[in-house]
C-alpha cells in the first residue's frame, strides 16, 4: 500500500445506479439534442405520411368499389330483364375484383356468390336503407376480416345489389407503409448522432480551445493563450480570457519572484554570519562552557536557517518555472556512494545498502545535483523523522525500465492518511514539533518536485523493517 | 599531489573584489587565517587597478558589483591575464553561472558560502599544474605542452590558455587515449567531489577548443567520448 506524490489524479464521476449517464461533455449534450430534435421531426414527418398516404388510398379504393359495384348493378339489371340465364348464373358472371362476393336481393330472397357471406352477415341498417332506395357503403367485419360492403338499389320494388370487398390487401399495404415509416424514424437517430457529432465539431472547436489552453495553464504553463484566429465571435472571449491568464501569470511570477527575492536578499547576511561564526569557532576552546554552548546552538540555527533559504530558493524557482534540468546518464551505484560518503564526512554512522550484483552497471536518466538533493533529503528525513536511517535498497525494477532506490528509516512509519499530504510543503508528522526539526518542512516537497522533473515516481509505504519507506523510481539511462 | 598546509603556501595570494564591506572583511579575515595575503578592491574598477599593479594568485569576483559588473570586469581581466577567477554569485540560476563562465571565469561559488569551501577553491585553482616527472614536454597531436613553464605551443607559436585550461588539458594528455570523466576531471582540475557542477568541464572545453582546435566544430585534439566524458588521442 503505498501514495504516489504529484497532482491527485482527477476524480472520477460516476452516475448512481439504474440511471443512465448524463453525457458529461458539452459536445455529447448538443449531440444528444440534436438527435431529440431529429427524431421528434421524423416521428412528426412520418406519422403526417401515413394519414395523408391511408387516407388517399382509402379513398381510391372506396372510389374504385364504389364504381365497380355500380356498373355490376346496371349489368345486373341488364342481365335480369335479358332472359336465358339463371340468377347465380348471372350473379357469378359479373367481373369482380378478386375475393369480392355479389349479393343479390328480390324481395327478401336472397342470392349470394359465395357461402361465406350471407345475408345476415350485412348490417340491418345497411340493408334497410339500400333496399328502401338509397346507395349506401359500411366498414364492417366479416369471419374476422374488415370487408367494404357497398349497397345500391335497384329499378325493381325491394331489389338490391350488394357487393362486398375484402380489405386485407389495403391493410396490407398499410403495414408495409407503416413498417417502412418506422424504419426509416429508428434509422434517424444513428444518422442523428453522427452528423450531429461531426457537425457540432466545428460549433465547438472554441470552446475545445478554451479548454486545452486552461488545462495548459492548470498544468503549469502560465504562458499559454488564446489565439481567436480570426474568429469575431470568439475575440471578446479570447481577450478577456488572455487577460485573465495574463494576471494570472503576474501574479504566480511575482509571488515567485518576491520569494526568491527574499531568499536572494538574505543569501549576503547569511554568508556574513556562517563565516563570523566559523571566526569565532576558531577560537571555540577560549569561551566558557555556557559561551560555547551558546556558540552551538547559534551554529545549529545558522545551519537550519541555511538550509531553509536555500530550500526556498530552490522551491520558489520552480515555481517561477525556471527548469533547468540537465539530464545526463548517471551511474547510480557511484552518485549512491557518493551521498553515503558525504553523511560519513558529516559523522553520520554508516548504513547497510543492499544492490544486486551488477549494481555498478545501472544507469538512470537523471539530473546529478537533483539526484544528490533527493537521497540527501530523503536521507535527512529518516535522521529527523524516522529515527534513523535503517536501510538503502538500489534494484531493478519489475518493469526492466526504471531503477528503484528506496530509503528505509526505523521510524514509527507514516500513517495510511497522511501519505498522501508528506509530499507537501511545511506537511509535518503528526508526531513533530517545530522546535524538533527545523527547516524540514520543504525537503520531501522538493524531493517530489526534483523526482517529478526527472520523469520518476516518489512513494512512501512500509519498510519490510517496520518503518516507513521512501521509493523513488527513475527511467533506465540510455547507453550503459 | 602536493600537500599544501596552511604552512606551505606562504606566498599564496588573492585578490578580492566585493562591494559590500561586511563580506569582504569577513573574507581578508578568513582568508588571512588561512595563510593567504588579501588584497581588497571595492570596486571592478578597483580591481583592474590593483590587478595592473600586482600579480595575485587567484582573483575572488562578486558578480553583482556596482558600475562595471562582474562579467565585464571578468572579460576586462582575461584581456590581460590568465590569473583564475573564481566567481561569487548571489544568484544560483543556471545562466547566470554559464555567463560567469563563458565571460572567463575558473570556477563559482554560490552565497551562501562557507568559508571553508572558499579557501579549498581557492587552494584548488592556485595549486600547480602537475608535472608528469621524467618528461619535460608533452606532445598532444600537433601541439607541445611544457608542464614547467605552463605554456603550450604549435608550430614554434605560443597559444594564450589560461591557468585552468592548461591544466585541464595536461591532465588529459597525462593519459593519452583514455577517457577521463567529467567527475574525474573535476576532481583532477578543480578539487571537487563527485557532485561538482559538470558545466565547469563542459564550458572549459569549449573554450580550449577554441584556442587549440584548427576547426572548434570537428575537435581534433580534445575529443568527445559520448555519455562517459573526454579524452585526447593516443
Amino acid at each position: 500500500m503505498s501514495t504516489t506524490a504529484g497532482p491527485a489524479p482527477a476524480r472520477r464521476r460516476r452516475s448512481p445506479l439504474g440511471r443512465a449517464p448524463a453525457p458529461r461533455t458539452l459536445r455529447g449534450r448538443a449531440t444528444l439534442a440534436f438527435t431529440a430534435i431529429t427524431l421528434v421531426l421524423s416521428t412528426a414527418l412520418a406519422l403526417t405520411v401515413w394519414g395523408a398516404v391511408s387516407q388517399y388510398l382509402l379513398l381510391q379504393r372506396e372510389r374504385a368499389t364504389l364504381a365497380q359495384a355500380s356498373a355490376n348493378a346496371a349489368q345486373l339489371q341488364r342481365g335480369a330483364s335479358a332472359a336465358g340465364l339463371t340468377l347465380p348464373q348471372l350473379l357469378a358472371q359479373l367481373p369482380r375484383q378478386t375475393g369480392s362476393t355479389s349479393l343479390y336481393v328480390d324481395s327478401g330472397e336472397w342470392t349470394t356468390t359465395s357461402l361465406l357471406v350471407g345475408r345476415d352477415d350485412l348490417p340491418r341498417g345497411l340493408r334497410d336503407t339500400v333496399v328502401e332506395g338509397t346507395p349506401a357503403r359500411q366498414r364492417i367485419t366479416v369471419q374476422g376480416q374488415t370487408v367494404l360492403a357497398v349497397g345500391i338499389p335497384l329499378a325493381g320494388l325491394d331489389d338490391a345489389y350488394f357487393e362486398v370487398f375484402p380489405l386485407d390487401e389495403l391493410d396490407r399495404t398499410y403495414r408495409v407503409l407503416g413498417t417502412v415509416l418506422l424504419l426509416a424514424v429508428l434509422a434517424s437517430v444513428p444518422v442523428a448522432l453522427v452528423v450531429g457529432w461531426w457537425s457540432t465539431r466545428p460549433t465547438l472547436r472554441p470552446l475545445e480551445r478554451i479548454s486545452t489552453v486552461a488545462g495548459a495553464i492548470a498544468g503549469g504553463d502560465l504562458g499559454a493563450r488564446l489565439d481567436p484566429q480570426g474568429d469575431p465571435s470568439l475575440a471578446p472571449l479570447a481577450a478577456s480570457f488572455n487577460q485573465t491568464a495574463a494576471a494570472l501569470e503576474d501574479r504566480v511570477r511575482s509571488d515567485a519572484r518576491f520569494a526568491a527575492d527574499v531568499s536572494h536578499e538574505l543569501r549576503t547576511p547569511l554568508t556574513a554570519m556562517l563565516g563570523a561564526m566559523s571566526l569565532v569557532e576558531e577560537h571555540v576552546d577560549r569561551l566558557p562552557p555556557d559561551g560555547q554552548e551558546g556558540l552551538a546552538l547559534l551554529r545549529a540555527e545558522v545551519q537550519g536557517f541555511e538550509r531553509l533559504v536555500a530550500d526556498l530558493l530552490e522551491i520558489s524557482r520552480s515555481d517561477a518555472g525556471s527548469t533547468d534540468v540537465a539530464l545526463e546518464d548517471v551511474r547510480v551505484a557511484d552518485l549512491l556512494g557518493a551521498v553515503l560518503a558525504r553523511r560519513a564526512l558529516a559523522g553520520r554512522p554508516p548504513v547497510p545498502v543492499d544492490a544486486p550484483s551488477d549494481a555498478g552497471q545501472l544507469v538512470v536518466r537523471a539530473d546529478k545535483r537533483r539526484l544528490e538533493r533527493v537521497l540527501g533529503n530523503l536521507m535527512d528525513n529518516a535522521d529527523t523523522h524516522g529515527q534513523g536511517l535503517r536501510a538503502v535498497v538500489l534494484e531493478r525494477a519489475a518493469d526492466g525500465r526504471t531503477v528503484r532506490l528506496s530509503v528505509d528509516d526505523a521510524g514509527p512509519g507514516v500513517p495510511v492518511e497522511e501519505r498522501g499530504r508528506v509530499f507537501e510543503r511545511f506537511a509535518r508528522g503528526a508526531g513533530s514539533t517545530r522546535t524538533q526539526t527545523p527547516g524540514a518542512g520543504l525537503g520531501l516537497a522538493l524531493v517530489a518536485r526534483h523526482v517529478l522533473a526527472m520523469h520518476g515516481t516518489v512513494t512512501v509505504g512500509d519498510s519490510p523493517h517496520g518503518g516507513a519507506r521512501f521509493t523513488v523510481d527513475l527511467p533506465l539511462g540510455g547507453t550503459p | 599531489m602536493r600537500p599544501m598546509g596552511r604552512l606551505t603556501d606562504v606566498s599564496r595570494s588573492v585578490l578580492v573584489i566585493e562591494d559590500d564591506p561586511r563580506i569582504r572583511r569577513i573574507v581578508q579575515l578568513t582568508l588571512e587565517r588561512e595563510g593567504l595575503q588579501v588584497t581588497e578592491a571595492e570596486s571592478g574598477e578597483a580591481g583592474l587597478a590593483r590587478l595592473a599593479e600586482q600579480d595575485f594568485d587567484v582573483i575572488l569576483l562578486d558578480l553583482m558589483l556596482p558600475g562595471q559588473d562582474g562579467f565585464e570586469v571578468c572579460r576586462a581581466i582575461r584581456r590581460t591575464s590568465n590569473t583564475p577567477v573564481i566567481m561569487v554569485t548571489a544568484r544560483s540560476d543556471s545562466h547566470d553561472v554559464v555567463a560567469g563562465l563563458e565571460a572567463g571565469a575558473d570556477d563559482y561559488v554560490s552565497k551562501p558560502f562557507v568559508p571553508k569551501e572558499l579557501s579549498a577553491r581557492i587552494r584548488a585553482l592556485a595549486r600547480r599544474t602537475r608535472v608528469p616527472e621524467p618528461r619535460r614536454e608533452v606532445l598532444v597531436g600537433d601541439l607541445v605542452l611544457t608542464p614547467a613553464d605552463g605554456t603550450v605551443t604549435r608550430d614554434g607559436d605560443l597559444l594564450d590558455l589560461t591557468r585552468t585550461e592548461f591544466k585541464l588539458l595536461c591532465e588529459l594528455a597525462a593519459e593519452p587515449g583514455r577517457v577521463l570523466s567529467r567527475e574525474e576531471l573535476l576532481e583532477r582540475v578543480w578539487g571537487y567531489d563527485y557532485f561538482g557542477d559538470s558545466r565547469l568541464v563542459d564550458v572549459h572545453v569549449r573554450r580550449l577548443r577554441k584556442k587549440v582546435e584548427r576547426d572548434p566544430s570537428s575537435p581534433a585534439v580534445v575529443l568527445t567520448v559520448r555519455g562517459m566524458g573526454y579524452r585526447v588521442p593516443a
